[in-house]
This record gives C-alpha cells, sequence and structure tokens, in this order.
C-alpha cells in the first residue's frame, strides 16, 4: 500500500520560511494558522559553542492515524495515496481528532467551522504535481514520495541516512515523517511531547 | 567543502559552518590583518602566483609611497616594465610583462636603488600586517586567537578558497579596506581564476554593457562635477557617480555648500534605511520639493509633495542575462494603477527638454548618448534599444529567449590570464595597468589626488592621499570610550531571509512570521540590563530611541546587540509615520569619521544601551489576525488610461 510523505534533509534547511509561506499561498490559509511552520531549535550550549537547526513540522504521515481512527463520521480518512485528508463536509467539528493528534498539527477554523491541516497539496500530487512546500524549497530539502515503496527517493533518502533518519516521538501512531539530521549539523533533540500550533 | 562563517550573530550559516567567528562589529579589518600576518609569517601564500602575476614584489619608493616604473632607471623599458629586487645578482632589475625566468625578486627587504630607499609593496604590506598576532586580533575582534588560526588552516590549506563579503563590511567607515583586504588574501592564495575560486572572467560579449544603466558622465560639466557633495574628498564614489551621504544631509540642513531645493526618490522607505533618520527628518523641512515614486506609500512619503506610483520591478518587462544566456523578464500581473519608473524619469527629462534645458534635449537623441542608451518617449522603446544589441526587437526577443549568447565552453573557462592575446603574442595578464593583480594599490593615491581613473575632469587633490594598503580603523564609538561609558553595547546589523531591504513589512503572511522587530542579547547582559525573554525594551544610542522585543540568546556575543531594520506600515497614518517605533536606523551614526575612499558612514558596530520598558510601542501589529485589513481582495478590473 502506498504511504505518501515527506522526507526533510535538516542538515540542508536553512530556516528561510519559503515552505511555511509557500504553503500558505497555495492554500490559501487564514492568518494565525499554518499548516506548515519552521521552528528554530536552538541554539543550544554555551557561547561559542552552539548547535542549532530548524525543524519544519506539519502532519506527520502516520502509518497508525490516531486522528482518523478517533472521528466519529469518517471525515478524517486515509486516502489512496496514503495521505491523511479531511473530509470538511463530513466534519461536525466535535475536535476529537485535534486531541487525538500527539504533533498539535490540526487546526480548527474557526469561519469556516470545521478542523484543518496539512493535506500534501493533494490537488497538486493528483495532478502528478509536487505539494508546494517541497516546490518552494530553495535548499532542496524537502522531497515527497511513498515510503513503502523501497525504489523511492524518499526511502532511499532514508535508507542512506541510517540512524540519522529521525522520526517526531512515536507512541503507537507511527508517524512516516521522517527528518534527516547529522550530528555533523547538530544533535537531534527528543521532546516527550510535541504541540506544533497553539490553539486560540 | 568547508566553510568558515564570521558574524557576530550565530546565523544558518553559522550553524552550519566548520568555524563560526562571532567578532566584534567594525572589526573585520583587524581579523583580516591578523590573516594577512599569519599567511605570511607561515609562509602559506602562492609564492610562485605572488612572484608572477601580482605587483606586489615591483619596488616602492618609500618616500613617495609609488611604484618605481621601469623607465625610470631602464632606459627603453615599455609601461608594463617595473623594477625588482633581483636576489641572484642583489640588484634592481627590470621586469618586464610577464615575467623574466632568469630573475629572482625578492618579495621581502629593504634596498636603496639609486640613492632611494625602496621596499616590494609584498615588504610593506608585511610591515602593515606585523602587529597583527593571533593574539592581538583575538582581543581586538573578541576572538578565541585558536579559533582564528582553525579559521585560517581551513582557508589556506583547503584550498581553493574564498572569501565572500557580505553587506556587514560595507556598512562601517572601514568598508574599502575591507574590500581591499580581501583582494589581498585572494592574491596572496592565487585564488584567481581557477576552478572552485570566486573570482572569475567570463567572457559575456559585451552583454554587460548593455544592461547597464546610462550614468551620461560626458554630460555633466566641469562645474557641476566640481558641486557634487563630498566627491572631492571621497573619490571612490566618482565610481558609481554618486555623492555622499552624509554631505547630502549636510547641505539639506545648513544650506552649505549650497541650497538643497528639492529630492526625487525612487526607492522604498528611505527612513529605514539611512543613518540618523531623525536627522534626515528634519534636514528634508527645508527642500522646496519631494517626490516619492513607489509602489505603495512608506513614511517616506510622508513627507513627500507628490506620490508617483510605479510598477514593481516584477511587474516590468525586461532584459536579463544569466551565465550565459539571456532571459526575458515578463511583468506579473500589474495591480493598481501605476507605471515603469522609466517613463516617468523620461518624462522629466522631456519636459526639462522643452522648457529649455540643453543636456535634456540631447538626452533623447542616440548619436549624443551612444555608446550608452538614450531616453525614449517610451518604455516599448526602451526595450526595443536593449534588445538591437541582438539584432531583434523586444517582441522578437522575448519570442525567442532563452538563448545562449556564447557557448558555455567559451562563456567559463579558466585561467584567462594565462591565454596568449592575439593582438600582442603575450599572455593576457589581468585588465590593471600593470597587466598583474594590484595588492598594493598605488591606484588609490592616483584616485585620490586627481579622481581618474573615474572622474571626466582633473579633480584637485582629497586632503590626505589615500592608503595604497589596507589599514585598520578602531569604531569611532566603541565599549572602551566615553560613548561606551553611556552606552555600553556595540549594535550590529542584518537581514532575516524573508525580507529584502525595506520591503515587504506589508505582506501579512510574512509579517506574522515576524510582526515586531526583535534585539538578540546574549544572556548575560540581559541579566545586566533586567530584560527577560520577550520583554519589550528601550533601545538607546547617542542619536535616538526605540524599542525593540528581547530575544535572549546565546547566539549572540556578549557585549554585542542586533537589530533587523524594521518599520511599521500600520503606523503609517500616525505621528511617528512608522519609522519611530522600531526602525534600528534612528539609532545609527551619519557623522565623520567616513571611508576615506568612499565616504561610507556607520550602520554598525556603534554603541547603544538597552532597558526594560513597559509595554509594546502604541499602535503596532502583533497578532497575525490583525494583518488582515492588508490581505489582498478581489476588485473590479481598473480601466487603462492612456497617457
Amino acid at each position: 500500500m502506498k504511504k505518501t510523505a515527506l522526507v526533510i534533509d535538516l542538515d540542508r534547511c536553512i530556516g528561510c520560511y519559503s515552505c511555511e509561506v509557500a504553503c500558505k499561498n497555495e492554500n490559501n490559509v487564514a492568518l494565525g494558522v499554518q499548516y506548515n511552520k519552521v521552528f528554530t531549535m536552538g541554539p543550544t550550549g554555551k557561547f561559542p559553542n552552539l548547535e542549532m537547526y530548524y525543524l519544519p513540522a506539519m502532519c506527520q504521515s502516520c502509518k497508525d492515524a490516531p486522528c482518523v481512527a478517533v472521528c466519529p463520521t469518517g471525515a478524517s480518512y486515509v486516502a489512496k495515496d496514503g495521505v491523511i485528508l479531511i473530509d470538511s463536509k463530513k466534519c461536525i467539528a466535535c475536535l476529537s481528532c485535534i486531541s487525538a493528534c500527539p504533533y498539535g498539527a490540526r487546526k480548527f477554523n474557526e469561519e469556516a467551522k470545521y478542523v484543518e491541516k496539512c493535506h500534501m497539496c493533494e490537488h497538486l500530487l493528483e495532478a502528478g504535481d509536487k505539494p508546494a512546500c517541497v516546490k518552494a524549497c530553495c535548499a532542496k530539502a524537502r522531497i515527497v514520495g511513498d515510503v513503502n515503496d523501497p525504489n523511492s527517493e524518499v526511502s532511499k533518502k532514508i535508507a542512506n541516512a541510517g540512524k540519522n533518519a529521525h522520526s517526531l516521538p512515536d507512541e503507537g501512531n507511527h508517524p512516516a515523517t521522517r527528518y534527516i539530521l547529522h550530528p555533523k549539523t547538530a544533535k537531534w533533540q527528543n521532546r516527550k511531547s510535541w504541540t506544533f500550533f497553539q490553539s486560540k | 567543502m568547508k566553510t568558515v562563517v564570521i558574524d557576530p550573530r550565530f546565523t544558518a550559516d553559522a550553524s552550519k559552518a566548520d568555524v563560526w567567528l562571532p567578532i566584534r562589529p567594525g572589526t573585520d579589518v583587524a581579523l583580516g590583518l591578523t590573516w594577512i600576518r599569519y599567511i605570511i609569517a607561515n609562509k602559506l601564500y602562492d609564492a610562485d602566483f605572488v612572484k608572477r602575476w601580482s605587483n606586489l614584489p615591483f619596488l616602492v619608493n618609500t618616500k613617495t609611497k609609488m611604484i618605481i616604473k621601469g623607465n625610470e632607471l631602464f632606459k627603453g623599458a615599455d609601461d608594463k616594465t617595473f623594477v625588482v629586487w633581483d636576489k641572484k645578482t642583489n640588484s634592481a632589475k627590470p621586469l618586464p610583462f610577464p615575467y623574466d625566468d632568469n630573475l629572482e625578486p625578492a618579495l621581502e627587504g629593504t634596498f636603496t636603488v639609486n640613492g632611494i630607499q625602496c621596499k616590494p609593496g609584498f615588504q610593506l604590506l608585511k610591515e602593515r600586517a606585523e602587529p597583527w598576532t593571533l593574539e592581538k586580533g583575538g582581543k581586538e575582534c573578541w576572538l578565541n586567537p585558536k579559533s582564528i588560526e582553525k579559521a585560517i588552516k581551513i582557508y589556506t590549506k583547503d584550498t581553493p578558497s574564498s572569501v565572500a563579503l557580505g553587506v556587514a563590511t560595507d556598512q562601517t567607515p572601514n568598508s574599502a579596506q575591507a574590500a581591499q583586504m580581501s583582494a589581498v588574501l585572494n592574491i596572496l592564495m592565487g585564488n584567481f581564476e581557477k576552478p572552485g575560486v570566486m573570482l572569475q572572467r567570463y567572457e559575456d560579449k559585451g552583454v554587460g554593457g548593455v544592461l547597464r544603466t546610462s550614468k551620461l558622465k560626458g554630460f555633466l560639466s566641469e562645474k557641476q562635477l566640481n558641486k557634487r557633495l563630498g566627491s572631492k574628498e571621497h573619490k571612490g564614489m566618482l565610481h558609481w557617480w554618486i555623492a555622499q551621504p552624509t554631505a547630502i544631509l549636510d547641505a539639506m540642513t545648513t544650506g552649505k555648500p549650497y541650497k538643497m531645493k528639492a529630492w526625487l526618490e525612487r526607492s522604498g522607505n528611505k527612513l529605514g534605511t539611512v543613518a540618523n533618520a531623525g536627522a534626515w527628518v528634519k534636514g528634508m523641512s527645508n527642500l522646496e520639493l519631494i517626490v516619492h515614486m513607489y509602489m505603495y506609500p512608506t513614511s517616506f512619503s510622508a513627507y513627500a509633495d507628490y506620490l508617483l506610483p510605479v510598477t514593481e520591478w516584477l511587474e516590468t518587462d525586461f532584459i536579463t542575462a544569466s551565465f550565459n544566456q539571456m532571459f526575458a523578464r515578463q511583468a506579473t500581473t500589474h495591480l493598481y494603477e501605476t507605471v515603469n519608473e522609466a517613463w516617468i524619469w523620461a518624462r522629466i527629462a522631456k519636459r526639462c527638454g522643452e522648457l529649455g534645458h540643453e543636456n535634456c534635449k540631447r538626452s533623447f537623441v542616440k548619436a549624443n548618448t551612444a555608446p550608452e542608451s538614450p531616453y525614449f518617449d517610451t518604455y516599448e522603446h526602451q526595450l526595443d534599444e536593449w534588445t538591437s544589441f541582438f539584432g531583434m526587437t523586444w517582441k522578437e526577443y522575448k519570442a525567442k529567449c532563452p538563448f545562449e549568447y556564447i557557448p558555455m565552453n567559451r562563456f567559463r573557462r579558466y585561467y584567462v590570464y594565462k591565454e596568449t592575446d592575439p593582438k600582442t603574442g603575450k599572455v593576457k595578464g589581468f585588465n590593471t595597468p600593470t597587466g598583474k593583480v594590484e595588492g598594493y594599490m598605488e591606484s588609490l593615491i592616483v584616485l585620490g589626488r586627481t579622481g581618474k581613473p573615474f572622474t571626466t575632469f582633473p579633480q584637485s587633490p582629497a586632503s590626505k592621499d589615500y592608503d595604497p594598503l589596507p589599514y585598520y580603523m578602531t569604531p569611532s564609538e566603541n565599549p572602551y570610550n566615553s560613548v561606551g561609558k553611556k552606552f555600553p553595547l556595540v549594535m550590529t546589523n542584518g537581514r532575516l531571509p524573508f525580507w529584502h531591504h525595506t520591503t515587504l513589512r506589508n505582506i501579512p503572511y510574512l509579517r506574522e512570521i515576524k510582526p515586531y522587530a526583535e534585539i538578540w542579547v546574549n544572556p548575560m547582559d540581559a541579566k545586566k540590563y533586567g530584560v527577560s525573554q520577550g520583554d519589550w525594551v528601550w533601545v538607546e544610542s547617542a542619536r535616538g530611541k526605540i524599542q525593540a522585543k528581547a530575544l535572549v540568546t546565546e547566539g549572540m556575543a556578549k557585549g554585542v546587540v542586533y537589530m533587523e531594520r524594521f518599520w511599521n506600515p500600520e503606523t503609517l497614518n500616525s505621528a511617528t509615520h512608522g519609522w519611530r517605533e522600531m526602525n534600528v536606523n534612528v539609532l545609527s551614526k551619519q557623522t565623520a569619521p567616513f571611508n576615506d575612499i568612499c565616504g561610507t558612514y556607520t550602520l554598525r558596530g556603534y554603541q547603544v544601551k538597552i532597558s526594560k520598558a513597559s509595554g509594546a510601542p502604541k499602535g503596532i501589529w502583533q497578532k497575525p489576525e490583525q494583518f488582515e485589513p492588508w490581505m489582498p481582495k478581489v476588485s473590479e478590473p481598473t480601466k487603462t488610461v492612456e497617457l
């Protein structure tokens, strides 16, 4: 089964925010809402021996997505290519999925009264194109593809990185997104829990 | 590839570098001299290149500081022959271009030729750098000597290597010497036209000349040229054919040496970029006419008599080159009623001509302006003029683009200086009077005395000769002098990746990323001055006072603070006009000392103090939703008006 996910090379990411803005432009995302947000990790250490990297955060494309499991109406579902989507027409704004997502990657759209999040620019994927953030990445740090296909670019990238391919904490939800970060750039920072986007 | 980042703040580049040198702002030339000393002392330089391809072996008269010409000592020597001290014969010998393999030119030593004391340029360079040991450099620049040494080793041993100067050094009074120091480093390492170095000579077949703006230097009379403000002292500015900013400000403020009448401005928010913005606003009140042409109103517009809405650059067609190919930049969707500014300038020139201004009249006739471009009645004709270089109209050109104007293997080839010039039968060398790369810049002495090669008329000398070698200027405001006692912290500046100059502060998707100006402060300084993470603080210099939000970070050296330049379009219609709240250039220093050659003032490396403020400046927007009024909205199409 296909599982489309992002692999982000943090050794290459320069924290320019192009992905964040490209996402908003492409998807007409409201002010104050991000599907994709770049966090600065650090600097850590003591001056002048410091480390820092940037962490672009978005839906982690879980293989066992709790947001889908808890959705009472089937609004949250997994598309054929493995992308987790929300059918806004079926969303009853119960917000269960927001509580279920371990990364806080979902946000309630106050105006339209439904939950939204990164959908990997599904409309572009369907047209054989790539997500806006991938296309806008001037450092070529973001790649997209099928992590279940061992011959895909993403799978090769993950395999090459070995233990330097990281994921955010896995609580049984099996995030498919991988971050490549070698110790030469910085040490990967583990956090017990993540909340990307503060609720209003 | 290995990298060294020299920057007071821990940037993305610094985080990926092999060595980060968090330098004290304004001391870059001291660091450069430290590198030069180390490279010479440890013989890490490319001696063969220095001897064959630089002017550093040439003997310099220590009294006049001028390089001894071959024909001063040797009859019949041509103008590319200079004098070296030959170690084999222990005597002065003529060195014709390109080289004489029978000679062994001395790089170091002091010699007497015909009773005149002289030294090779290399020796003078060595003497200049001599005081700058790793320890002294470390002390001056607030760096660990071991880190400096590690960086030099990367630069010299992981060759070929390059120095990329950002604008940081351009924004201090030591600006020109920083560029000189970088050139000297390249010369010492022979980093010219090798694969992998930055200094390459591309064959552009004159395309670069086509794309250049017309200066029409010949149109300016001697009398007018001599009135150019600040250009007697700072003759390097004649290269760009401009006046010195502070000299303009002084004339505006005092009416001396003559009264300024009008300001036609064609950039965004000048008040966000000039040093000591407050002084400029005062000076502007003495003007009779201020015109602002821009895409949208900025702080500067608040003081203008006329606003002329012009297109953004991406809203215009333009001929452009990249590597060996030509491209047609074609206008994006054009918003609102604006015109290309080229059209406005042409209209002004046209009208002045009609009113009797002879040069304005002449500027529309190609025969008068050739080889530069004349003014045209329409921008379409201007485009046709540019593309006529390729024998095409703009329409034909854009249909053909992109096209190669030269094959890649002829555009980029290495070691051009070693190629044979078919005209002379000799190797080409470099495009300098000596044919060599000039580490000892005698040309600066000539520039300071005469204005050559940039001037169109002989100029009277600057009050002091320019120095042919890079020298270090201690920042005039610094933590060790009286200003530093009152204002203990050194301010630096620098870009954020998503903003360009003073543009884009009114783009909601960008302002929600960074809604306010931040001031980066080391935790020890934050503690010392009672500032915590996220506090609003006052930032004050001898010139003014602004606010910023504290980002307390280890990524900033102790004693240094950093701010990005900022202004607030949301308060444009208030008493501040958006430039007084968080604009770091309210604080920067427009007064002397200036760079001798280029007249540069101090935008970085001056002194400030910080203290906790009770809250944010009045009226500024901080929450993402507040930027909603700036979101694009669907509107009725506007009519095209024919003028």
